[in-house]
């Protein structure tokens, strides 16, 4: 078991790595330089180039930037908010979006499961066309429609819950913007767990623990329930970072400090480093969580770690 | 002995008997599919939307483009339902002053005008481009999926096939691949190699792969080790002929339903791009583009986002419906992924 | 068994995540950091992008220098009509020859520590802005425009900065030598990059310089009291030290950044903002309202041909069919509806009250004639020999640039038969990069004026400026700016104006480029509000004299 966690290990920090170099060449590939603006002059272009190091090779950009990452250096914003440190702009920010996308994915997780588990157990019904095209819907509508939605009609004209972010009263800001987020969760989960029911229910431990005399209560929740709670991690994982895709707006809609908001500013302002170390960030998470998973599954269940390594 | 037994390496000879089995599985196939109501709807749903963004555009005097400055936003103005009070061409506009309710098309005397879907800030016929939008939206999401199926299959088949240490490597540059967050590749793409809808449809179809390759892998690994598959190989066909022509028309049934899945993620996809500028270029639309226009006048003249919302919504339902009814179909007893 | 512990260790996963987000907001609030509860008399501003720099001789935007004019004083302010009036200066001399500026210091100026502001302190800023080292967007200021002596030089890495030609007299005595005598230098003292630094508190701080409210010094109205970098909201109060406190009456300014326009104006309605811009998609739902107003912001947006790389726009006939084909009243009657004004000439109108008889006298060279336009047209298409052309228009990818674009597109190719033009809307670093490179066809673009001179215009086609996008020379222009910047006119205020004139109509006769208008800021500003005062130049808004019911 050790040796298969230090192998994942590994394996991940060699993902890492080949994603900084990826995300390295990508952003230096971009036309126009972060010093593209009206009113600098070429001169000076040339002067902040070499401040920063721009003008040298990318492959000893590359190697420094490496050696300045493991120390905990991600370098400084070049122009969304100019020579700041970028570990310094990403501390207060990332608590803020991690709390959002967590409350999203724990809201789309449970509404989810009720849904799937309605549409299972009523399993070709009415309820089960209604489930499907709810949780369809949470996908079909993209999450800024559905966040604005929201804020118009719960904060503009009903003045339920607060249109801007704010970070006195972070919990009741929250809400809107994380149930904005939680639709793509949401949909995901009941889909799978319809599915997943649906085989569970159908098994042949099911009818044994039917015949015991159970009722059906206690053998939906202590029984299906639980068996098919666990491959929905697997989906649960990548959902996480799936959020990104909608905090990237969803953050702009609501004024939120977070991290999504900002990697779109720098992108379009090709702040490279800001880019780099927001999207470094994401894959770390993704990655991290991914290994979490495998790992609880490997000490869960062996055959799944064999299965996988083939050895 | 030898004349009697003769490895044949000649794969014409080998594919001896591919039509009987295959069949009656596609009759049970079909029979399967059309026995669930929702994914028949789905399917009508898709018939009809590619219809109409074939036709739709051509169905009024307007075109995609054409601006006419004097006449923008128009509420959407039907004939006969005009009679009936909705969609008349009136609407309510919220203004910071109070809501007032007006009517362009009786303020400008342009009785004989009708815009279906209303009319935009240019004033382009909202109709027409939606139905124009739909039709972008259709080819970049179902040229992606299919070259994405294409790229994934081949290569979890040959990962799968292969195994040991080929499949090693091409497992590990997929992690790192799929590693990378999807949007910001995606957006460093496009600003790169500029929007536009070869590569729009380029940029969506290299993240989108990785699930096809998965799923082709897993079915490959299934199916690697069965008689028929062995049975090939002791008459020397070669590998390439055993992936393609043995293992993948077994595995189409859960393609297939990929490719109906991967649809409705492209056209989501593209809408975001759409919506941080990055989607197709002006004056073309896509769904994406009009919800995206759409949504800055929100507010004001909500009547502009609704009907490539709801365009897309049917669009996407549909495709999920007939993908889970595909599924069902092929392998009554199969998971998701 | 295991899966049972599998779904205790989930569900305590999501409980933790819970209670994370119950403590996380505990400790926001505990902290206060930004709240945007305000008292009453703290004005609520929306702004649309955060703050960049903080550091008067790095920053660049709009944003940064609002915030930093807002508790920063320079030598000079802004009155209501954009004048300059005294501020830290309580007098100055400009000696007989026009070449040296003496500012003698108020007593009673003081940064917010308590040290006096002194001459050192603008010596040391204004060093810094020079420095190659520093490499500040804005060192123009003081070479090209503000003509300070060395200054050239040292941006050029040719002298050191102690040679820069400004020196303290004494502690409270300013002493500027200029190479030319420079009629709008007094102008120039409100713009942010001549703001004072305070050197011992400067190195005091080190990399950190202006990040945080402690890392900067205040000696204006009001004073930084919660920011962070790239902050979304941070809040400013009232400087009591302040030599002028007693004509401020605002308690504070609660800025909010707000990207969505949409969000922007419901906050505005329910009262969370007194301020806040308005989107030209949004006029419909506020032009009855008396609180809807329209500000000039001085930015001229352009159409700029490229005329030495492609040789369909080296044509003068078909540049000039463009630019009649435009019709900039319905760009902006109908299109950008923030009242942003149709433009036509190269220097825009309303831009100073000295310089307007241009509007007059050059209203022709590129009017909206759609019939002459077309003649142009056939005339250019028959001497290139030609009978379709093709043109790429390159575009920001924002709303209003991207809808100008769009109607562009339409006006040239209904107007001009055999004329396709496709669009390219990209992130503004790469539209400017793709200008400055010469990588492009048609360029949309635009200039904010930075002083109250028509040459902070007229200096961008000098031959190899760089702003000069088209790549346009003419010898005979050249040499009337040369005339009027560093030659015997820059003195004679009435014949130099006569040869901008000249200049001007250079420009226009050979469409250099194609005015297309003049924007302007759609806002709401709440009825109790009152003595914004709003400038196209420089500092668009200030607040000293903003008082709240």
């Amino acid at each position: 078991m050790k040796k298969y966690i230090l192998k994942r290990v590994l394996t991940s920090i060699l993902t890492l790595l080949a994603i900084v170099l990826v995300l390295f060449i990508l952003m230096h590939l971009m036309p126009g330089s972060p010093f593209n603006d009206e009113k600098l002059s070429d001169d000076q272009r040339t002067v902040l180039y070499a401040k920063y190091g721009l003008d040298q090779p990318i492959v000893i950009q590359f190697g420094r930037y490496v050696v300045n990452m493991l120390r905990g250096d991600f370098g400084v914003s070049y122009n969304i908010s100019k020579n700041t440190p970028i570990s310094q702009l990403i501390q207060s920010r990332l608590p803020i979006s991690i709390n959002i996308g967590f409350f999203a994915v724990a809201l789309g997780a449970i509404v989810g499961l009720i849904l799937g588990l309605i549409a299972a157990l009523k399993r070709d019904t009415v309820l089960d066309t209604i489930c499907t095209i709810i949780s369809v819907i949470g996908v079909s509508v993209p999450s800024y429609v559905f966040a604005l939605a929201l804020s118009y009609n719960l904060g503009f004209k009903w003045k339920v819950f607060p249109m801007l972010y704010n970070t006195a009263d972070a919990l009741n800001s929250s809400i809107m913007p994380s149930v904005a987020l939680s639709m793509f969760t949401m949909a995901t989960i009941a889909r799978f767990t319809r599915s997943e029911m649906i085989e569970v229910l159908g098994s042949e431990y099911m009818l044994f623990a039917e015949s015991k005399g159970l009722t059906s209560s206690q053998i939906i929740i202590k029984h299906a329930l639980r068996n098919a709670l666990i491959p929905i991690i697997t989906v649960l994982a990548p959902l996480v970072v799936d959020l990104m895709t909608g905090s990237l707006v969803v953050e702009k809609i609501f004024a939120i400090p977070g991290v999504g908001s900002l990697l779109v500013n720098a992108i379009q302002s090709n702040d490279y480093n800001v880019v780099i170390a927001l999207s470094f960030i994401y894959s770390a998470l993704y990655i991290f969580v991914m290994l979490v998973v495998d790992i609880l599954y490997g000490i869960i269940d062996p055959r799944i770690r064999l299965g996988k390594e083939g050895d | 002995m030898d004349a009697y037994f003769v490895l044949k390496k000649q794969n014409e000879d080998i594919n001896i008997d591919s039509n009987y089995a295959s069949q009656s599985f596609w009759k049970e196939v079909r029979h399967r599919f059309f026995h669930k109501k929702s994914a028949v709807v789905g399917l009508i749903f898709i018939i009809l939307i590619v219809f109409f963004a074939i036709v739709g555009p051509g169905m009024t005097e307007y075109d995609y483009s054409t601006q006419e400055l004097t006449q923008k936003n128009f509420a959407p103005r039907v004939p006969g339902l005009e009679n009936l009070g909705i969609l008349d061409g009136t609407e309510t506009l919220s203004t910071t002053t109070g809501s007032k309710e007006i009517n362009q098309y009786e303020a400008g005397g342009h009785d004989d005008l009708y815009y279906w879907f209303g009319s935009d800030m240019y004033g382009r016929d909202l109709w027409t481009r939606c139905w124009s939008g739909a039709r972008v939206s259709l080819i970049i999401a179902v040229a992606a999926a299919l070259i994405d199926m294409i790229i994934g299959m081949s290569y979890g088949l040959i990962s799968g096939f292969f195994g040991g240490a080929v499949d090693m490597v091409m497992q590990r540059l997929l992690e790192i691949w799929n590693g990378i967050p999807r949007l910001v590749i995606v957006t460093l793409l496009l600003l790169i190699l500029r929007p536009g809808m070869i590569t729009i449809i380029f940029a969506l179809m290299l993240t989108e792969w990785v699930g096809m390759s998965r799923i082709a892998r897993a079915e490959m690994l299934k199916l690697k080790e069965q008689e028929f598959v062995l049975a090939s190989r002791t008459l020397g066909a070669g590998s390439f002929f055993i992936i393609f022509k043995e293992v993948l028309p077994n595995i189409i049934g859960p393609i297939i339903t990929q490719v109906m899945f991967s649809i409705p993620t492209a056209i989501f996809t593209e809408a975001f791009l759409s919506f941080v500028g990055l989607g197709i270029p002006v004056p073309q639309c896509s769904l994406g583009s009009l919800i995206s226009d759409g949504y800055d006048s929100f507010t004001t003249h909500p009547y502009q986002i609704i009907p490539p919302i709801i365009i897309m919504a049917l669009l996407m339902l549909s495709f999920n419906l007939l993908g889970d009814g595909l599924r069902e179909a092929f392998d009554p007893k199969m998971k998701e992924m | 068994m295991k899966k049972k512990l599998l779904a205790l260790v989930l569900a305590a996963t999501m409980v933790a995540g819970l209670a994370g987000c119950g403590n996380s907001s505990a400790d926001t609030a505990s902290t206060g950091s930004a709240s945007t509860a305000s008292t009453s008399t703290d004005l609520n501003v929306m702004i649309e992008t955060a703050v960049e720099s903080l550091d008067p001789q790095q920053a660049t935007d709009g944003t940064s220098f609002e915030v930093i004019a807002d508790y920063t004083d320079g030598l000079m302010q802004m009155d209501s009509d954009g004048n300059p009036i005294n501020a830290l200066a309580e007098s100055y001399e400009l000696s007989d020859d026009g070449l040296t500026y003496t500012f003698k210091i108020r007593d009673d100026a003081n940064w917010s520590n308590g040290e006096p502001v002194t001459a050192q302190d603008f010596v040391f800023a204004w060093q810094r802005a020079v420095d190659p080292e520093v490499a500040s967007e804005y060192s123009y200021m003081l070479s090209d425009i503000g003509q300070i002596v060395n200054a050239a030089e040292i941006i050029a890495g040719e002298k050191d900065k102690s040679e820069l030609g400004v020196t303290a007299v004494d502690d409270k005595t300013l002493e500027v030598q200029l190479n030319v005598p420079v009629s709008y230098f007094l102008s120039l003292m409100y713009f942010p990059t001549f703001y004072p630094v305070n050197e011992a508190f400067f190195n005091e701080c080190g990399d950190t310089f202006a990040t945080s409210p402690e890392t900067v010094l205040a000696n204006g109205a009001f004073v930084l009291d919660s920011y962070e970098p790239a902050a979304t909201a941070f809040h400013l109060t009232k400087n009591e030290d302040y030599y002028d406190a007693a004509s401020v009456s605002l308690s504070g300014l609660s800025y909010q950044v707000i990207q969505d326009s949409q969000t922007a104006l419901m906050s505005y309605q329910t009262g969370d903002l007194d301020i806040t811009l308005v989107n030209g998609d949004q006029v419909d739902q506020v032009e009855d309202d008396p609180e809807f107003q329209s500000i000039g912001a001085g930015y001229l947006w352009y159409v700029t041909p490229n005329i030495k790389e492609v040789p369909e726009l080296t044509n003068l006939n078909i540049r000039l069919a463009l630019t009649m084909a435009i019709n900039r009243e319905s760009v902006t009657a109908d299109v950008l509806k923030d009242g942003s004004l149709p433009t036509y000439t190269a220097i825009p109108r309303d831009f100073s009250a000295d310089f307007s008889a241009d509007q007059e006298l050059f209203k022709d060279y590129c009017r909206d004639d759609a019939a002459a336009a077309a003649e142009y047209w056939q005339a250019g298409l028959d001497e290139l020999g030609i009978t379709e052309l093709t043109l790429e228009l390159v575009a920001d990818e924002d709303d209003a640039p991207a809808k100008v674009a769009t109607v562009l597109k339409e006006e040239w190719e209904t107007t001009l038969p055999g004329l396709t033009v496709n669009i390219t809307t990209e992130p503004k670093k790469q539209r400017v990069s793709d200008l400055q490179e010469g990588n492009y066809e048609l360029g949309l673009t635009r200039w904010g004026p930075d002083y109250d001179d028509p040459m902070t215009y007229l200096g961008m086609w000098y031959t190899d400026n760089p702003n000069n996008y088209g790549f346009w020379s003419n010898a005979e222009y050249d040499a009337i700016l040369d005339e009027c910047t560093t030659g015997d006119l820059c003195t004679e205020i009435d014949a130099r104006r006569d040869r901008l004139y000249d200049a001007e109509q250079i420009v226009m006769e050979e469409a250099v480029i194609f005015p297309i208008y003049t924007a302007a800021n759609a806002q709401m500003v709440s009825s109790n509000v009152s003595g914004i005062d709003f400038h196209p130049v420089a500092l668009n808004r200030v607040y000293k004299n903003t008082t709240k019911n």
